[in-house]
């Protein structure tokens, strides 16, 4: 079930995230994306920009997969359990890209009544090219 | 010929104050297609643990200084938007982002370096931003490096 809640026993190391499928992208996702995050630069939102700056046409906000893969780790840990999230922008997402975020347990440990989990994501599109890699930490609290 | 980058390492911005409100939660939830009630539904926020909706994790992205020139980075650095890539992106959360509360953040330039890329050189700019509430509690950190293509 979505936004259902997991506790920290219920997390083993090697368990898998629930894959999160987004898109395709299309230009209002990245124009909302801009007026949502403030970031206007024109490489987003206009194709001759883009292609007069050698990027060959517009492609997404990298900020926006993050938050895809961002939504893939709440989803299954939890609003508001996030402690840490850092990804790499490893390639370009364009237009009509479908975005499949994905994650696998690392770690868990327990210190002073926190218990964190260690998640590594990363984000794909449909050729299988990575566009997001990285490590998220969460918080999550024990059943007992 | 590639460009050569002014170094500005150590380099402060001055520091800006920013105040959560509820609709650009919302909003930026909403841009991702993110539709978690702990974010979007005021009933659900209320009921929660925090007493209210949360921002998502990336929202601190949205954290600017309305009144600073936009192109002073660029300008510092002698570049121009156009050569722009975000390489990576952190964020550190100490403490829920809330409709409401007033933060204050500080930017500073925390490395700076070069190296080869795929398509030719490429310079990197490493920018941490500390978010702290009125007590001077740290609430966030983030870390971005921005790509420029030489």
């Amino acid at each position: 079930m979505k936004h259902a809640r997991i506790y920290f026993e219920d997390v083993q190391v090697g368990d898998d995230l629930p894959a999160l499928v987004k898109g395709p992208i299309r230009q209002i996702q990245l124009t909302r994306y801009a007026g949502a995050s403030g970031d206007f630069n024109p490489i987003h939102q206009d194709d001759e920009f883009a292609k007069a700056a050698g990027m060959g046409g517009v492609f997404a906000h990298g900020m926006l997969s993050m938050g895809f893969v961002a939504q893939a780790v709440t989803d299954w840990a939890g609003a508001g359990s996030v402690r840490k999230i850092g990804v790499r922008f490893t390639a370009l997402v364009r237009l009509k890209d479908t975005v499949t975020c994905k994650g696998r347990v690392l770690a868990k440990s327990s210190k002073d009544d926190v218990h964190t989990v260690e998640v590594e994501i990363w984000a794909e599109t449909q050729k299988g090219e990575k566009v997001v890699t990285g490590k998220a930490t969460v918080a999550l609290a024990p059943r007992t | 010929m590639p460009i050569q980058l002014n170094r500005i390492v150590g380099k402060e911005y001055p520091p800006f104050v920013v105040t959560v409100e509820r609709g650009k939660i919302k909003e930026f939830a909403r841009a991702i297609g993110d539709a978690n009630p702990f974010y979007l539904d005021d009933d659900v926020g209320r009921a929660s643990e925090w007493g209210d909706i949360v921002a998502p994790p990336t929202f601190a992205i949205t954290f600017r200084d309305e009144d600073a020139d936009t192109g002073a980075l660029l300008r510092d650095l002698g570049t121009d938007v156009s050569r722009l890539l975000h390489g990576e992106q952190e964020f550190e959360i100490f403490r829920q982002l809330r409709p409401g509360e007033t933060y204050l953040c500080r930017p500073k330039i925390v490395d700076q370096y070069e190296k080869a890329g795929k398509t030719g050189p490429m310079g990197f700019v490493v920018r941490e931003t500390a978010v702290t509430d009125r007590d001077n509690e740290i609430v966030a950190r983030m870390r971005s490096i921005t790509v420029v293509r030489l």
